[in-house]
């Protein structure tokens, strides 16, 4: 078995894993899939399709269980409302730096070496993201406040990462 | 609950007409419409969400994983149906069938 073989077969275990209960039937569906398809890049990029059809289901589902929760809590107060949707832009900010840190993983075993070039790894890992974070800020800002105040956060604490690192490293 | 009918579901829906009432693989799908396993899955989500489509895991030989399958619903197969007119219009029937392997194609 090829490595994109085997790295395709270790992306979709770890789906099936952890997906919600309403997508884990698929996410299996899918893994099992994977032992019929010939080759192993075509097994790869199905892997890499099928994980983002999960993580959009997974997306959908959480989207009408928060619609279904805000309906039965009219009540629920503004800093409730506030808190959750700094959270969930927290979480986006964090599955975005999730998502380059696979690429940049993917792209390692594709392209060797390119994986400890350090600027590979601060482009996929750090300005591609950051630019991503204002970009969305500054979009999300007026309509859903509190999401882009969450995505700004996370911006601000890696950023914060960066400098301390340079601070003690150089 | 309404399901948008995008260029890839008609030829999803296509698919699955041909042979209608037997069971078909997601990656067979996947090949019969060349449709990427991102695009053809959130596809047969819907379908199987809006009960157009049911699905079963298949009892395969002892020791093997069990495999999913899919096939139309009454439902499904009257939508299906119901919409093959509109997709034979844009052509997309045709799209459908360049795609199959040459066998099936002339068939």
């Amino acid at each position: 078995m090829g490595a994109p073989r085997t790295l395709a077969a270790k992306l979709l275990r770890a789906v099936v894993r952890l997906a919600p209960a309403e997508s884990r039937d698929w996410a299996a569906a899918m893994l099992r899939e994977l032992d019929f398809i010939e080759g192993d890049w075509a097994a790869l990029f199905w892997a890499l399709g099928s994980a983002a059809a999960i993580l959009r289901h997974t997306a959908s589902v959480w989207r009408a269980w928060l619609k279904r929760k805000s309906e039965k809590e009219t009540g629920m107060n503004n800093t409730g409302k506030r808190v959750l949707g700094v959270g969930l832009g927290m979480l986006s900010a964090l599955a975005l730096v999730g998502c380059a840190l696979a690429t940049l993983r993917i792209l390692g075993i594709m392209f060797p070496g390119l994986e400890h070039s350090s600027w590979a790894y601060w482009l996929a890992v750090m300005a591609i993201p950051e630019a991503i974070f204002v970009a969305a800020t500054v979009m999300l800002w007026r309509k859903k406040g509190p999401i882009a105040a969450g995505i700004l956060a996370m911006g601000l604490v890696m950023a914060l990462h960066v400098a301390v690192h340079f601070t003690l490293h150089w | 609950m309404k399901l948008r009918l995008s260029p890839q579901t008609l030829l999803v829906l296509d698919a699955f007409l041909e042979q209608a009432e037997e069971w078909k693989y997601g990656y067979d799908l996947s090949r019969v419409t060349g449709l990427k396993s991102g695009t053809l899955y959130p596809i047969l989500m819907r379908l199987a969400e809006r009960q157009l489509l049911e699905t079963q895991w298949e009892a395969g030989e002892p020791g093997r994983p069990p495999r999913h399958m899919y096939r139309f619903t009454p439902d499904g197969l009257r939508f299906a149906r119901a919409n093959a007119a509109g997709s034979a219009d844009t052509g997309l029937g045709e799209v459908a069938l360049s795609l199959l392997p040459q066998g099936l194609a002339e068939a």
